[in-house]
């Protein structure tokens, strides 16, 4: 018994004894060991009703089953994942969203019941991923015997592009690895018949894995008509015929198509991207010198290796800078590796065959000025099947605000429009030529300030959209940015070349020159709002 | 993968190797290669009162990861988000690592541990000398070990002369303490959670069950009798959203709504006579006063529909194990200790009590709510005695070998009555325990005017950063769960263990060590020569539970709690050592309660209206509650880890019904300044027809929300009404 003392006693120290005492850890010491020779898993009764008996056949796979009548919202699957799977302090592969009612009683004819429905989602193990498909280095494989959709970590680049195919928001970029990483299915677990930590750690059994029928899934997703909002999935969440996502979501719920995501209505910025703003517009910019150097109205040799040397110069600084997009550098060598599927893998392939036909024709407009005008031909057509290549990279993602209609107009008429700026700076042939430059910035211009504007119509035509969500943070969280792009494109791309074409400014380069600059910023303030007002889709979400 | 490495791609590496899996022994399974532990053992989780087994991976002792037990009665297995996440809060950056002193220029300032306690010790007796005894009080917590409250209790009251001490459990259970001690002559919580899985018919009041306390949902959800699942809450929280029958009834109209329903039970003669007759007493005027409370009555208070109340007395009729199970929505009532004896009263008269599958439940809210409750020797002296009564105080005084006079004869203030004190200046020193009142306590804005009248106050927490701590005088820095030893009480009266598996922090000790220190300072630790170390205070807590209805004596010792899994009060084991306690027992299967004539009571009260009651200028009832089940109280330890900041808003959000956005004109993530009579606050909206026109919902987690919140009290209990205000809406600028 450790003695207890008068306080004026200096040399009894209860302090010293009790510090130390509290550094001793006692649990193995004191307490008789349990399960100390037990082997395999002591859950596994618990969950052995939730695992398949058997691996899957042919034309089948393993995908996960949620029972939303048990799903409460408790998040254990969340935590439960970051801790069995030793994941970082934030990390965890399942996230829990939130579906509830929020049609006013009065308005609604038959108001949907109240309810709060949580909804744990992860990795859909998709029939058809477009996070592999996207991959611009095969890091990804679906394996051919379970269909779990695996991410190999050692080979990912950090390019981040299955971030932005994924519908579903499912791989996560890691700042300290520099790559993504992704629910597993715990394939190490299933191997050994263990279930996997989100299947092992659910209170109410919600979460099970399944053998699913992947020609089942085909015909139920390709040929379904969906309900109101046209999915057959779930509320609020992307349409299943993109990737055929396996999860099964069930439910008695009648009302459940009528409920809406705890985060439907809120809107933030995606990430920045800003290397990839500069590699786009940069890139752009160089197709657009080569462009002009291809044209009839360069006026001399000098101003043909002023060309070549900007379309050099341009389309280096984008790929470098956009080499800062990536999280992994050293390992981008293998990017071409995904050429037959991923856009991205073209895109690389065609901006570096570019880039070395820009310095081929640099070096020939140096060399032997007549060799130029052919091999200058060559280089803008493969640079414009580049700036090709990087339209139908946002294409492929199929976010609203990066379709088609919206990304091939703004790629292609920066390029058109940086082209034709920067010719008129560094020296056009006057009179006819240079009246044509200033009239075909001014028009392009004129084009992309419709386009961008027109784009607020959907605030009323099509409220809760993505695209309409992009309206919204064009004018809420980026309204900054918009003012800046749409001000500097109203002076650099319509005053100045207005004025020009008016008589009121010479025709010369100099005013060109003003232009350019004024256009360069308002095209990065664009690609920036590019990165930043798209929606993108995913799961229903929480509160936020 | 074998034939898979080649330069293109590399299917290894150091990235893949980071996420490899081992086996473990220990029957854990396949848990991070990183992670493998040499030895395993379990413990009680600190969080709530539902008391889930956690298996501690141990590395050389040192815990390095954390899953549910696999088999434990509790928690069959699993665990809410904070229980997987114990471990994370012990290592965050703004644990306290040294005592601090607040200096002359008001900054708080590391000083010696010897320092702090003359410091203590002088403030203290100062104090006591220049304005009486009595100026002192403190304030404990239901978060604490059992050995460390019967310390806190003991050093407190017996050796420091304070008569005035509470706990936070003031704020979550007291008002089930008075119901239970009035009705069955004992703070008997009846039940066990194998209940839950043998009823026929579960009625939730006050209960958001799914988000509160996940793993006794778990139970309910395994209950193989296919049973009614009806949920009395004025929210479609989760609990209601999955219940088979809902009564969104308006709030504070529960006590009319339970009466309405033993006035349904009455006029059908759906009553057991025989339970009645043999087991309770005060039936007859209970009969009589309940008639006026019709149905029609009912629907009109509660805005129910007379046929939904009849189907929920058709329902309790019709069941054969009906369990009526209770928590905040009741206990945190203005008339709440009427409210629990009404469910008690629906048990009683329908014979729903000591069978398998009934009873009329309390679960309470924190680890260690019921160790609060019998030995804190706060409310009640020691085991649930009397401090009124001399036999009780001659009890404890023999068994504590101390002089009758050191105890009080007088109860003590009530938390409430405390921070009374100190507006009146009756109480001019507090010591603060393991709580956060200026974050939890109702109308926190007069609650930390007040204490700035204090000549000294000290909060021993584990954290330096908590709203009360940065208030304080001196803060003294407490070990936490994890870090030590001691036992807790669950719900369900079952004692569990807590062990040492992580060193806390710098000089960092447990509340155990730091009431040993304040002992020996104060110049009282002949009195606590036995008190030396947690296992043998939980054998003087044994001696004084002897005899009593806890009656724990048949417990031998940690190790026994340990192998067994933990151990339900009571336990005397028939003289010794009878061999271990079936895994659950239930209260009252003879129908002998703990009152004198060991029949159960029908307590009465004509409800009332609130305090504070919707008006033109605050329209709106505001409700309050748990937001998700990642957080936990004021947040000290759950804002600790990232993965659980995954899993609740950032910000405070308020639920808003549609009808009433639209009459604001916000949307969801639009801000708002929500305003009552006591303060003014900013939230995000969130829109949801879960709650109702007219009433919002504030999650209490965020430090500002009690800003809010009107001071109204429990006569009985003193438990503060948390859940009715009004408050008005506007669009934040």
């Amino acid at each position: 018994m450790p003695p207890v003392a008068d306080p004026s006693e200096p040399e009894f120290d209860l302090i010293s004894l009790l510090l130390e005492d509290q550094q001793r850890l006692t649990a193995v010491e004191k307490f008789s060991q349990q399960h100390h020779a037990a082997s395999g898993h002591l859950h596994r009764s618990l969950y052995q009703d939730l695992i398949p008996l058997s691996a899957p056949g042919p034309g089948e796979q393993y995908g996960f089953e949620v029972d939303l009548d048990k799903c409460s919202g408790c998040k254990a699957c969340v935590v439960a994942c970051h801790s069995l799977n030793g994941l970082d302090e934030d990390e965890s592969w399942r996230n829990v969203g939130l579906l509830t009612s929020r049609t006013p009683q009065k308005a609604a004819p038959a108001p949907t019941p109240a309810v709060m429905q949580h909804v744990t989602t992860t990795c859909h193990h998709c029939v058809d991923p477009a996070c592999l498909n996207g991959c611009p280095v095969l890091a990804y494989e679906k394996d051919p015997l379970t269909g779990i959709v695996r991410h190999l970590d050692d080979q990912c680049i950090g390019c981040q592009y299955c971030v932005m195919k994924c519908p579903y928001d499912v791989p996560k970029y890691s700042d300290r690895m520099g790559i993504v990483r992704k629910c597993d299915m715990c394939q190490q677990r299933l191997g050994d018949g263990e279930a996997p930590a989100c299947v092992q750690a659910c209170p109410t059994e919600a979460i099970r894995i399944q053998v699913v029928n992947v020609a089942g899934i085909r015909g139920e997703y390709l040929l379904a008509s969906g309900g109101p909002r046209g999915n057959g999935f779930l509320p609020d969440s992307p349409a299943p015929d993109y990737t055929l996502p396996t999860t099964r979501f069930l439910s008695t719920r009648p009302a459940l198509k009528d409920l809406s995501a705890a985060d439907a209505d809120v809107v933030q910025p995606a990430p920045a991207h800003v290397p990839l703003v500069f590699l786009l517009v940069l890139s752009q910019w160089s197709v657009g010198l080569a462009l002009a150097g291809g044209s009839p109205w360069v006026r001399d040799v000098s101003v043909l290796r002023l060309l070549a040397g900007g379309a050099l110069a341009t389309v280096l600084m984008g790929l470098g800078l956009g080499a800062l997009h990536l999280g992994q550098p050293f390992r981008a060598w293998r990017v071409f590796l995904g050429w037959r599927r991923s856009w991205f893998s073209r895109e690389a392939i065609l901006f570096g065959l570019y880039s070395g036909l820009v310095a081929a024709w640099c070096a020939a407009s140096w060399q032997m000025p007549s060799a130029g005008s052919a091999l200058g031909r060559t280089t803008a057509i493969v640079g414009l099947a580049a700036v090709w290549s990087s339209i139908m990279v946002y294409v492929d993602t199929r976010r609203a605000f990066w379709a088609m209609r919206h990304t091939a107009p703004r790629f292609l008429s920066t390029t058109v429009m940086l082209g034709a700026a920067g010719f008129g700076a560094v020296g056009a042939l006057p009179g006819e030529p240079a009246r044509n430059l200033a009239a075909l910035v001014f028009g392009v211009s004129l084009l992309k300030v419709f386009l961008e504007l027109i784009l607020f119509r959907h605030l009323e035509a099509t409220p809760g959209t993505p695209l309409a969500g992009s309206a919204r943070l064009l004018l809420s969280h980026l309204a900054r940015w918009t003012a800046v792009r749409l001000g500097s494109l109203a002076v650099g791309g319509l005053l100045l070349p207005g004025l020009m074409l008016s008589g009121v400014l010479p025709l010369d380069a100099s005013g060109f020159a003003f232009s350019l600059a004024l256009l360069v910023v308002s095209e990065f303030a664009e690609r920036f709002l590019f990165f930043r007002a798209v929606v993108p889709e995913k799961m229903p979400g929480g509160v936020t | 993968m074998s034939g898979n490495h080649n330069l293109l791609r590399r299917w290894q590496g150091p990235m893949t190797r980071e996420l490899l899996q081992k086996p473990a022994a220990f029957g854990l399974g396949k848990v991070p290669e990183r992670l493998v532990p040499n030895a395993t053992t379990r413990m009680v989780c600190g969080f709530c009162s539902t008391g889930c087994s956690l298996d501690a991976h141990l590395v050389d002792g040192h815990a390095v990861n954390l899953t549910p037990t696999a088999v434990h009665s509790v928690n069959l297995g699993m665990a809410c988000p904070k229980g997987w996440e114990a471990l994370t809060p012990l290592e965050a950056a703004d644990r306290a690592t040294v005592p601090l002193l607040r200096d002359e220029r008001g900054v708080l300032r590391p000083v010696s541990w010897r320092k702090a306690m003359e410091r203590f010790c002088g403030e203290f007796r100062r104090i006591q000398e220049t304005h009486g005894p009595d100026s002192v009080a403190w304030l404990g917590s239901g978060q604490i070990t059992t050995e460390e409250l019967a310390f806190l209790g003991a050093l407190g009251k017996f050796g420091m002369g304070i008569r005035h001490g509470d706990g936070n459990t003031r704020q979550c259970m007291a008002s089930s303490v008075v119901a239970y001690k009035q009705a069955f002559g004992f703070d008997a919580p009846p039940f066990t959670y194998a209940d839950f899985e043998q009823s026929d018919v579960i009625v939730l009041v006050g209960s958001n069950l799914a988000i509160a306390h996940p793993i006794l949902w778990q139970r309910v959800l395994r209950n193989r009798n296919n049973p009614q699942i009806v949920v009395l809450d004025p929210r479609t929280t989760e609990t209601a959203s999955a219940a088979t029958l809902h009564l969104p009834l308006g709030p504070k109209s529960d006590l009319v709504l339970l009466y309405s329903l033993a006035h349904i039970l009455i006029a059908r003669d759906w009553v057991d006579h025989g339970f009645i007759s043999k087991s309770t007493s005060g039936y007859d005027a209970f009969r009589k006063f309940v008639a006026p409370f019709t149905p029609d009555f009912a629907a009109g208070q509660s805005g129910l529909k007379v046929e939904v109340i009849e189907q929920l007395a058709e329902m309790i009729h019709n069941g054969k194990a009906v369990s009526f199970w209770w928590t905040m929505g009741v206990n945190q009532g203005h008339e709440a200790v009427r409210t629990a004896q009404a469910i008690i009263n629906l048990a009683l008269m329908t014979g729903n009590i000591g069978r398998p599958g009934t009873g009329a439940n309390s679960i309470t809210g924190q680890c260690n709510a019921m160790g609060s409750r019998l030995f804190s020797n706060t409310t009640s002296l020691f085991g649930g005695r009397d401090f009124e009564s001399a036999d009780d105080r001659r009890a404890v005084a023999d068994i504590l070998n101390l002089s009758v006079d050191r105890i009080p004869d007088t109860n003590s203030l009530a938390y409430d009555e405390i921070v009374a004190g100190i507006r009146e200046g009756r109480i001019k020193g507090l010591w603060l325990v393991g709580t956060n009142p200026s974050h939890s306590w109702i109308h926190q804005g007069e609650f930390n005017e007040l204490i700035r009248n204090l000549e000294f106050f000290v909060v021993q927490d584990m954290y330096h950063s908590t709203e009360t701590a940065q208030r304080a005088d001196l803060m003294l820095p407490a070990a936490g769960w994890g870090e030590k030893e001691g036992t807790f009480i669950n719900s369900e009266r079952r004692f569990g263990v807590i062990k040492k598996v992580r060193r806390p922090p710098g000089e960092a000790m447990s509340d155990f060590d730091i009431f040993r220190l304040v002992a020996h300072f104060w110049g009282c630790g002949e009195l606590f020569a036995d008190w030396t170390t947690p296992e043998r205070v939980f054998q003087i807590v044994k001696q004084l539970s002897a005899g009593r209805p806890c009656d724990i004596t048949g417990i031998r010792d940690y190790q026994a709690l340990d192998d067994c899994g933990g151990i339900q009060w009571p336990w005397c084991g028939n003289g010794g050592d009878a061999g271990n306690p079936p895994t659950e027992r239930r209260l009252f299967e003879d129908g002998r309660f703990f009152t004198e004539d060991q029949r159960a009571r029908f307590l009465v009260e004509t409800p009332r209206p609130p305090g504070e009651v919707p008006d033109s200028q605050f329209p709106w009832i505001l409700l309050t509650g748990r937001g998700t089940s990642a957080q936990w109280h004021t947040q000290s330890r759950t804002s600790k880890s990232q993965i659980l900041q995954k899993l609740y808003p950032a910000g405070l959000y308020l639920e808003l019904n549609p009808e009433d956005a639209a009459r604001v004109g916000v949307g969801t993530g639009d801000r708002v300044r929500i305003t009552s009579r006591r303060g003014s606050i900013h939230a995000s909206v969130f829109i949801t027809s879960t709650v109702r026109p007219g009433q919002v919902f504030l999650p209490m987690h965020y430090p500002q929300v009690n800003r809010l919140t009107y001071a109204e009290f429990d006569p009985y209990s003193r438990q503060p009404s948390y859940k009715s205000c009004a408050v008005r809406i506007d669009v934040a600028n």
